[in-house]
């Protein structure tokens, strides 16, 4: 009695309402010019002004090597990992304003709903990686195609799983305010556990155990490797990562497979 | 056969649905079908059960029992089946604030399967039929009350729906938008022939409903026409207001002991077949002064009271309640300070007054007897004026003034 009695639940009806959920976020994104000129801003800010400044203290007879090169990875890092955490707090104020509803009774699965959030977080903090990579050869990184592409591939890796994480944290936040005590409790410990201000393998032997468990150091040490493959001799590459590009890479990926579960089944159970 | 023919008749059918919350029994075995091309109404005060109901019959909650089918499929086992035959319009408004009118359309036919060209035509019909054509590439931010509901009808319009739900469409907006919003559901109800649950608390949406069920506390008390329901009642109704309503009712009671006769509030209302003959008699039998007389034909309040003894949307429970002053420090040291007699008399005339308004009943009486505690405190510290705690205080209240 459907009045398109053509309907069944096909692969292509499913990446269909993936692409909506999708869709929306994008447009969303790209409609509040603020969040869009902040999420630039911001990043840009620290590098020229923090990483200036430490440049003063870390000359270049100590380190051997140029600490603006060091810490732009970690930057692109962070501010991608925060851009893909604070964009799946669009299900906290679709929850408050109500259009999570209008979602949740259409007559799609709540995994592709799931899903298509995780991959609009996805691509907005995919974006800002791209407008941030633009800035490498202003810090005499050897730039080429190649670097590129790894370095955008390693971004959507990581952009990915912090997208996951955020989906599977917001479901079960009622109201916006919660939000920011999540990105206070979740985001900074990952973030001072990262590697992104210092190396973590000159840090404590308990810091670097700990940081095995944070998958933003995975991602931070593979954008290390990807970026500054043609820029470091691989000795101080060594020196400045915890771990190799293949292990981040496979740690990532398995990473990502698990959260994505976990979010979805999160998902599922919300009211 | 009889099974197939029954689908299409009976879009909603719903048996012994429950729904509890814990100890709270929201929903309590409710049962009822609606026809295709019907306009039912759920008319209950809040938190009678009505969203409940709907939250469950679009799948968005699941009853604790029973089974209900909607366009023939199970909400329970079909839920995909069930949200695309029906359209929701809930009491808050679930749009999106960033997109604008059309977008808010596309993403719900987007979601909804329909498409693009069908789309690209509802789009049209829809937004032409509420009036919003003109606005339709404005951010639904900009809009107004009224016209956020007109789109939220709109969207859920686009998928052709069998059935339309709306949770109190009209709550929270003036009588004017409330007018032109059901004028737009008539009309779109007529052009798709849809059938259509509402759930109200304003009698007058109720009354232009084909059928209404009434419902108090998860229960459906009764289900009928407006107007059988109003028969129920048997005649017209005539509220009166005398200057002593026990006497009245005594003497009513003694004089036409068929009659059914009620206390509201301080009203005295009084069920008859033929009020208009009946009110020369009335005011014949009647020895305590009428104050005030009423006559009128019942309406579903009416019908609402008479099953459930309660008004559909009672303030304060009928009761006055005085609220008490917040502390303030001024008539705190007042206590102490000798008042003029001028004063004195003013309270002694307001302690009449309350009298009067609470008719001997309660809180009259305990205002009284507070306003009396009151002065004997003041007699009390006038006499004990010396004793070294109100030197204390006063010490202090100088302390005060002097820094």
């Amino acid at each position: 009695m459907s009045n398109y009695p053509n309907y069944r639940e096909s692969s292509s009806r499913k990446l269909k309402a993936i692409y909506t959920i999708w869709y929306r976020e994008i447009i969303i994104y790209f409609r509040n010019t603020l969040k869009l000129f902040t999420s630039i801003f911001l990043p840009l800010l620290i590098l020229i002004f923090l990483g200036t400044g430490l440049k003063t203290i870390l000359p270049t007879n100590i380190l051997h090597y140029d600490f603006s090169k060091f810490f732009f990875p970690g930057i692109l890092g962070l501010s991608v990992a925060t851009m893909a955490l604070s964009s799946t707090m669009s299900i906290v104020w679709d929850r408050e304003f109500g259009f999570l509803r209008e979602i949740l009774v259409a007559p799609i699965s709540r995994t592709d709903i799931a899903i298509g959030k995780i991959l609009g977080a996805t691509t907005v903090a995919l974006f800002q990686g791209f407008l941030l990579l633009l800035v490498f050869p202003y810090i005499e990184i050897n730039f080429n195609i190649t670097v590129f592409l790894a370095t955008l591939g390693t971004i959507f890796l990581l952009a990915y799983g912090m997208s996951a994480i955020g989906i599977y944290f917001a479901s079960r936040l009622k109201r916006t305010e919660s939000f920011s005590f999540f990105l206070q409790l979740v985001l900074l410990p990952m973030v001072f556990l990262s590697g992104a201000f210092f190396p973590l393998n000159t840090a404590p032997s308990w810091m670097a155990t700990l940081a095995s468990f944070n998958p933003l150091a995975y991602g931070i040490d593979a954008l290390r490797w990807t970026s500054l493959y043609y820029s470091l001799p691989r000795a101080q590459l060594n020196n400045i990562t915890l771990h190799s590009l293949p292990a981040c890479l496979i740690i990532l990926v398995v990473f990502n497979v698990i959260i994505t579960f976990l979010s979805v089944k999160v998902f599922q159970k919300i009211k | 056969m009889n099974d197939q023919s029954s689908n299409i008749l009976e879009v909603i059918q719903v048996e012994n649905l429950r729904k509890e919350y814990g100890f709270l029994i929201a929903v309590d075995g409710v049962s009822f079908s609606v026809k295709k091309g019907e306009l039912f109404g759920f008319l209950g005060p809040n938190g009678a059960g009505k969203t409940t109901t709907i939250n469950i019959l679009s799948t968005l909650t699941p009853p604790t029992s029973g089974v209900a089918y909607i366009n023939g499929y199970n909400i329970v086992t079909q839920p995909d089946q069930v949200r695309r035959s029906i359209g929701l319009v809930f009491q808050e408004t679930t749009l999106d604030n960033h997109l604008t009118a059309e977008e808010n359309l596309f993403l719900h036919a987007m979601l909804y399967d329909v498409p693009f060209r069908v789309f690209m035509q509802r789009r049209r019909e829809v937004l032409k039929l509420c009036e919003l054509w003109n606005r339709r590439k404005g951010l639904v931010n900009t809009f107004s009350g009224g016209m956020k509901r007109r789109l939220e009808i709109a969207r859920a319009l686009i998928h052709l729906p069998q059935v339309l739900f709306l949770d109190e469409p009209t709550v929270g907006l003036d009588p004017q938008t409330r007018n032109k919003i059901w004028d737009y559901i008539f009309t779109a109800r007529k052009k798709n022939n849809m059938t259509i649950f509402l759930t109200t608390q304003y009698i007058n949406e109720a009354e232009n409903c084909d059928r209404v069920a009434i419902i108090d506390h998860g229960k459906i008390v009764a289900l009928d026409t407006p107007d059988n329901l109003k028969n129920m009642i048997g005649g017209d109704i005539i509220t009166l207001h005398t200057t002593d309503n026990k006497k009245a009712i005594r003497e009513f009671h003694f004089k036409f002991p068929q009659e059914k006769i009620k206390h509201i509030g301080n009203k005295i209302q009084i069920e008859t077949a033929r009020g208009d003959e009946f009110i020369p008699v009335l005011v014949k039998t009647i020895t305590p002064r009428i104050t005030s007389l009423v006559l009128h034909r019942p309406t579903l309040e009416d019908v609402f009271l008479e099953l459930t003894g309660r008004k559909i949307r009672e303030e304060n429970n009928g009761k006055i309640k005085e609220e008490e002053a917040p502390f303030d420090l001024a008539s705190f040291f007042s206590l102490f300070a000798p008042l003029p007699e001028e004063k004195e008399e003013e309270k002694k005339g307001e302690e009449i007054k309350t009298e009067k308004e609470g008719e001997g009943e309660g809180e009259g009486e305990e205002t009284k007897e507070n306003k009396e505690e009151n002065e004997d405190n003041r007699k009390e510290s006038e006499k004990e004026g010396g004793t070294a705690e109100i030197d204390e205080e006063e010490e202090e209240a100088v302390k005060i003034k002097v820094d």
